[in-house]
């Protein structure tokens, strides 16, 4: 009977530290939580189609609820000051096609996330889309560096300069 | 409650203290809950997730985890497993980033336990969750949505669907719904072989655990990268409601269910929040031996006000055949040489078009190139993709991007899953009457609306026959498993069609000599749209195929062959439905012989839940040449 409880207790003990290896979210080096990891590399090639069958199974895309704190999330959701990050982060392909044509969900969503005013988001849009040479110079940026650079785009812009720090 | 049980608790919950006031009051919660009978309330069993046996009676919780409970005697009994838990509602202990105080940690039933036992805050502390608070305020529900990937053709693991619930927050709208949570139940497994998957996770070998995810990650997972339509279904539910579902997906964070592939799958334990969160709600009890997505997606949209609205979510692949149907064949080659880096994003042939047909052109290339590389054909770099955003950026006109038709019939509202066939025939001069029952999913023939057009998946088909003048109904077919995916090509979509196939069939040695046999084929093919044909209406098809048969009849016991397949799968009109095919199978090794076949069967649709099937076959088997026709009633149930 002891055993049982044993295993129960490590089990317990045990289990946020699983969470947290499959995620592949641990807290990097610099304390932040590891965006730009391997959680969203580009998936592609036959391995994620097998996977896709156990759609269930996708290991590395579990949040566990009331699992206590992880690199960037608190028992399941995304800590607020990595909201936009993580999300930029995993979505930084489609967010470069809808700034291509300054629309889309992608784009609209992270309007919503970095609290852009509804009579600014026309601009906003437009600017994205503009700017996009700027924002995405090239095909292989690090998320930090489409921060960066969608910042620089918002402070060059009268309008648009409120939202700075927003991101 | 036993001694050592404390000490659990005591290892789980320090500390634990227990003073003898409180002792007096817990009695007095204990006599109202017996007095009330709470324990055999359903609100209590849903949310221990009591179920009964399926093979005998009474009931067990389906949760395998110990943690779950309070009493050791928890997964079976529970009065005892609600007199425990009000035991440990006493607890004092302190929220910690790894622990919670048993009032947070099952907060759903304390919360229950609260509002039918009138706790007296005096005697019995509340305690501050303020874990379970952060969560819920990030997580500002508003709306609780049922979501359905439908199939996902050519995948035969994902051709059931699948289904999560998605947690919609304040201030989202369709738009910015990337923003909200989804809430899976998913096996918890890295296993990458899907036949290992799929027989361990028939016998419950894998653990399941309730997940939460970005919807963002979903969408991608299921529409981009799967290509799966996505059907939305809001619910009904009352904020009430929704905080009842919340505070039971908390409790039940991670607390393992063992995962079972047919029934305890992610659409069973997915019903079961919404029968916590809407008492009254009997969503899971239909679903006692198998639960397939489609159907309880069915039993959800079946309860009288329960959908409030359904949104359709196109997958990446259905959007590109939507901008193809818009294009002309110049301009999608077009498209088609830019993804495929055969003309490039400078090239005169793009520039002489007018500026919204090339942002067409360029959107379509993009989206077809992203396409690829999802499916493993990386022939487009992530470099010239970029190049193609760049030239598209450029162009001063608004998105091109094509609304997709909602499909007419949603995936709740076609056939039902089961299929029951009598029918008459006769063969080589012998007349008969038949049996057919296919207690799941679809095949080709049968009406597609809802499903995946071209993805034909049965479990344990079988049919019984009686020919006139015998005595007795014989067993004609068994057959476990049998799926087919037909997929037609085109310039743009290239997959491969196969099938395979597995069970017992009467074999005809000769007139008085027809047994059941052994048999597993399979095959891979082509198909394409005949021309002028569009989405699947009208499909011609070559396979080779190959078949091994057992049994002892045979010489050496087997006889195994392969030969092609051809065939025309076409729609005469929305209910009439027929596919012509011929066969014709060398069985070189073992017993040699011959089989050949030529086959038309027709299907007509009475209505949605019935059908007429006509099937006329010639067929040889060995030496002999026999004919045959049928005519049976379906009826989907």
């Amino acid at each position: 009977m002891l055993n049982k409880k044993l295993i129960v207790v490590a089990l317990v003990m045990a289990f946020p530290v699983g969470v947290m290896a499959a995620g592949a979210a641990a807290p990097d080096a610099s304390g932040g939580c590891g965006v730009g990891s391997k959680l969203f590399e580009n998936q592609r090639g036959v391995a994620p189609q097998v996977l896709a069958m156990t759609t269930n199974g996708m290991l590395g895309q579990i949040f566990a609820v009331s699992s206590g704190t992880s690199g960037c999330s608190q028992d399941g959701v995304v800590k607020s000051n990595w909201k936009t990050s993580m999300f930029i982060d995993g979505n930084k392909t489609k967010l470069a096609r809808d700034m291509s044509t300054g629309s889309g969900e992608t784009l609209e969503s992270l309007a919503k996330l970095i609290g852009i005013q509804d009579q600014h988001k026309a601009a906003f849009f437009q600017a994205t889309k503009d700017n996009f040479s700027r924002i995405f110079a090239s095909d292989n940026l690090t998320t930090d560096q489409v921060v960066a650079s969608l910042k620089q785009v918002l402070a060059a812009d009268s309008v648009l300069a409120q939202y700075t720090q927003s991101i | 409650m036993p001694g050592r049980w404390i000490l659990l608790f005591i290892l789980l919950w320090q500390p634990l203290a227990v003073s003898a006031a409180d002792n007096i009051y817990l009695k007095e919660l204990v006599e109202q809950a017996r007095q009330k009978n709470l324990a055999q309330r359903p609100e209590w069993l849903n949310l221990l997730h009591y179920k009964p046996y399926p093979y005998r009676p009474g009931m067990r919780s389906l949760a395998d985890d110990p943690a779950f409970f309070n009493s050791p005697h928890g997964k079976t009994d529970a009065a005892a497993e609600l007199e425990s838990t009000l035991a440990v509602f006493f607890s004092t202990a302190e929220e910690t980033d790894k622990t919670q105080n048993p009032q947070c940690r099952f907060i759903a039933r304390y919360h229950w336990l609260k509002k039918e036992l009138h706790f007296d805050p005096a005697r019995l502390r509340e305690q501050s969750c303020k874990r379970f608070d952060q969560w819920h305020a990030a997580l500002d529900p508003y709306q609780i949505t049922l979501v359905f990937p439908a199939a996902y053709l050519n995948n035969p693991a994902s051709m059931y669907g699948h289904t999560l619930l998605r947690i919609d927050g304040k201030g989202q709208d369709e738009r910015t719904r990337l923003l909200a949570y989804s809430i899976s139940y998913a096996a918890n497994t890295d296993e990458t072989s899907g036949l290992v998957f799929a027989v361990r996770g028939l016998f419950g070998g894998y653990p399941g655990l309730f997940a939460i995810t970005p919807y963002y990650i979903k969408v991608r997972e299921y529409t981009d990268i799967e290509n799966r339509d996505v059907w939305e279904y809001q619910l009904t539910l009352t904020p009430r409601e929704i905080d009842r579902l919340l505070m039971h997906v908390w409790e039940l964070g991670p607390i393992r269910f063992d995962y079972y592939f047919f029934d305890e799958n992610c659409a069973y334990h997915l019903l079961s929040l919404l029968e916590v969160a809407r008492p009254g709600l009997e969503l899971t009890d239909r679903f006692r031996w198998w639960a397939i997505p489609s159907d309880t997606v069915r039993a959800v949209a079946e309860q009288p006000g329960l959908v409030k609205r359904v949104v359709y979510r196109p997958a990446t692949a259905t959007i590109i055949r939507r901008r193809l149907a818009d294009m002309d064949d110049r301009q999608s080659g077009l498209s088609r040489g830019l993804a495929e880096r055969k003309v490039s994003s400078t090239d005169d042939r793009l520039h002489g078009l007018p500026v919204a047909e090339q942002a067409r052109v360029l959107e379509l290339a993009y989206d077809y190139a992203t396409y690829r590389s999802a499916s493993g054909r990386d022939t487009t770099t992530t470099a010239q993709m970029h190049e193609l955003l760049l030239a598209r950026s450029r162009l001063e006109v608004p998105p091109q991007r094509p609304e997709v038709p909602v499909p007419v019939v949603r995936p709740d509202e076609g056939h039902k899953t089961s299929r029951l066939a009598l029918g008459v025939g006769s063969r080589g001069g012998r007349r008969f009457e038949e049996i057919n029952l296919r207690p799941t999913y679809h095949d080709l023939m049968d009406d597609d609306g809802g499903y995946t057009r071209g993805a034909q998946i049965e479990f344990f088909n079988m049919k019984w026959r009686h020919y006139r003048g015998d005595d007795s109904l014989h067993l004609e077919e068994f057959t476990p498993l049998n799926i087919v995916s037909l997929s037609p090509r085109d310039d743009f979509f290239t997959p491969v069609s196969w099938k395979v196939n597995v069970g017992w069939t009467r074999k005809h040695f000769s007139d008085n000599d027809e047994p059941l046999i052994f048999r597993a084929g399979g095959g891979s093919g082509l198909a394409f749209n005949m021309p002028g044909s569009h989405e699947g209406n009208s499909v011609y098809y070559g396979f080779l195929e190959a078949e091994l048969d057992a049994g002892k009849q045979f010489d050496r016991n087997y006889a195994m062959g392969m030969g092609p397949a051809l065939g025309w799968l076409t729609n005469i009109s929305d209910r009439w439905r027929i596919n012509l095919y011929a066969r014709s199978l060398r069985y070189g090794l073992g017993d040699a012989h011959n089989a050949r076949e030529l086959t038309l069967e027709q299907r007509y649709s009475l209505n949605r839940q019935s059908a007429l099937h006509l099937g006329l076959h010639r067929k040889q088997e060995f030496q002999d040449y026999r004919n045959a026709a049928e005519i049976s009633l379906q009826y989907y149930y």
